[in-house]
């Protein structure tokens, strides 16, 4: 473990109790750290805890026991320089791209024409000047999450989390996007948590993948992938790491499959 | 054409053949008894220009608007109150679902008790019909703001009056409006109800007091004009509904 690591994850875990009263354990203890600038991918089938994870980092959810800090700091609540991204974008139907971005600034403190100037920046950032006072029910949802990407963006956060972003939208739209993360991420450099469900897409952005597995949730290993963004989907660098990852994919599944049969 | 045809031609069309089968029906009894539809046009000619017919809309608006805007201005607060504090809204929900089933018409005969005649029972009656419906729909559209919105404002900081104002109160907007709909409706029913059985004046007393004359062709008119007055409210409501849903964002 370095001292310098921006998000440290120390032992935390997360316990529920059911509603039938027993001691439920979502995340057995996870121990990580994540560097300042780090592009991180949290990626495993539904049930290995990886929202939960990220909900712990991002101060949504409470451990039950370890730690979790950010910057030395042990996480206690939501911080606006830790900015959660949702699949299903959170925008406010009743304003426009401009007052969804605004919101975010108001939030902050930021007002007037510096705040205008601001989400004025970051709408242009995300290739959407021209929606600029369009209504979120006016816009595709892959233009949708580009709003929330600027919004998040706008308050200039060390920390991004992602969880699923997205995962709602078509294969074409998602490429796009994942594109232009790079892009935004490389310009900023924020440190970037990113939770998905797709092995592919885990490998493709990741600089590190956290493989997590369920039952309880937990990390069943962590890959470097060393290789240098733009990548190339079908590249043979990326084939390599990509083959890695599924193979370790596939004993997860082996298990999760062998758990459900010996549970009937 | 085809659209003209269904829009507007076929409704006009309806509207004739129940004022045609209401003369041929009204041919059987004597007029006293059912007037038909001319005699009633008559009727309504004969209250407007002696000027009974305006005086009494003026005092049924004035009440009506007095109490339902009572309503509102109570039953939104406490609705977006209840709706933030579950704790709140668990314990007082037996007793609203006890006093809700009420008819405001059973509250009657304690309003003349309590008020007296004249305009307070009926400024009562329309206030209870309109209040649960804009307070059981302003807590379950605040109940229904999707936890996303609360949580996206949580993230960037937003302070708990900004969130009061900037999220919750626009995110439950539209489940207001419906309410406040809804209330218009209810509230007008009752203004007539109220009016007929406590009031001096207004469109209900009208109705009560041809009856007392005998004059059929009288009630008839007053029941018209307050079935044109409760189109007219809802063809407003609508407007005014889709007018703010255009500056909401189109989900209103």
């Amino acid at each position: 473990m370095t001292v310098s690591a921006k998000i440290r994850l120390d032992a935390a875990e997360k316990r529920y109790a059911s509603p039938r009263g027993e001691d439920l354990q979502a995340l057995a203890p996870v121990t990580l750290d994540i560097a300042s600038g780090e592009f991180v991918c949290l990626v495993g089938p539904s049930g290995c805890g990886k929202t939960t994870l990220v909900n712990l980092m991002a101060g949504f959810e409470k451990t039950s026991a370890g730690a979790v800090t950010i910057d030395g700091r042990p996480v206690r609540g939501t911080d606006p320089d830790h900015i959660m991204i949702f699949q299903d974008y959170g925008l406010y139907p009743w304003r426009t791209v401009l007052g969804n971005v605004l919101f975010a600034l108001e939030a902050k403190g930021i007002k007037g024409k510096e705040a205008l100037a601001k989400a004025t920046e970051y709408i242009e950032l995300v290739g959407l000047t021209k929606s600029r006072d369009s209504f979120p029910h006016q816009l595709s949802g892959g233009m949708k999450q580009r709003v929330a990407i600027a919004r998040a963006l706008a308050v200039e956060p060390s920390v991004l989390f992602l969880d699923e972003p997205f995962g709602a939208l078509d294969a074409f739209t998602r490429m796009y996007l994942q594109d232009e993360l790079l892009r935004l991420w490389q310009e900023k450099r924020p440190t970037v948590v990113f939770v998905t469900h797709d092995l592919d897409e885990a490998v493709y952005l990741g600089g590190r993948v956290v493989l997590m597995a369920p039952g309880p949730g937990r990390i069943q290993k962590v890959i470097d992938v060393p290789l240098p963004w733009p990548r190339e989907r079908l590249g043979e660098g990326l084939g390599r790491y990509r083959r890695e990852l599924f193979e370790e994919f596939h004993l997860v599944h082996q298990q999760s499959t062998s758990d459900v049969e010996y549970e009937i | 054409m085809l659209h003209f045809l269904s829009n507007k031609l076929l409704p006009l069309l309806a509207l004739v053949a129940f004022l045609a089968l209401w003369q041929f029906a009204a041919g059987f009894w004597p007029p006293e008894l059912f007037p038909s539809p001319l005699i009633v046009a008559r009727a309504l000619r004969e209250l407007a220009d002696t000027g009974v017919l305006w005086s009494n809309i003026a005092v049924s608006l004035a009440r009506f608007t007095g109490a339902y805007l009572a309503a509102t201005v109570i039953a939104v607060p406490l609705g977006l109150f209840l709706g933030r504090n579950p704790r709140c809204r668990r314990a007082i929900d037996p007793l609203v679902q006890v006093l809700r089933p009420i008819s405001p018409i059973a509250w009657f005969p304690l309003a003349v008790l309590w008020f007296g005649i004249g305009n307070a029972p009926a400024v009562f009656i329309i206030f209870l019909a309109a209040f649960y419906p804009v307070l059981l729909s302003t807590i379950s559209a605040v109940v229904g703001i999707p936890p996303v919105y609360l949580k996206v404002a949580a993230n960037f900081g937003a302070k708990p009056g900004a969130v009061f104002l900037r999220v919750i109160i626009p995110a439950a907007f539209p489940g207001i409006m419906v309410g406040l709909h809804i209330a218009v409706g209810t509230a007008w029913i009752h203004l007539v109800a109220g009016e007929m059985l406590g009031a001096q004046s207004g469109l209900g007393f009208m109705i009560v007091d041809a009856r007392n004359f005998l004059r059929t062709d009288w009630i008839m008119a007053g029941m018209l004009v307050v079935g044109v007055l409760g189109l007219c409210f809802n063809i407003g409501m609508r407007r005014f509904e889709l007018w703010l849903g255009r500056r909401w964002g189109g989900i209103a």
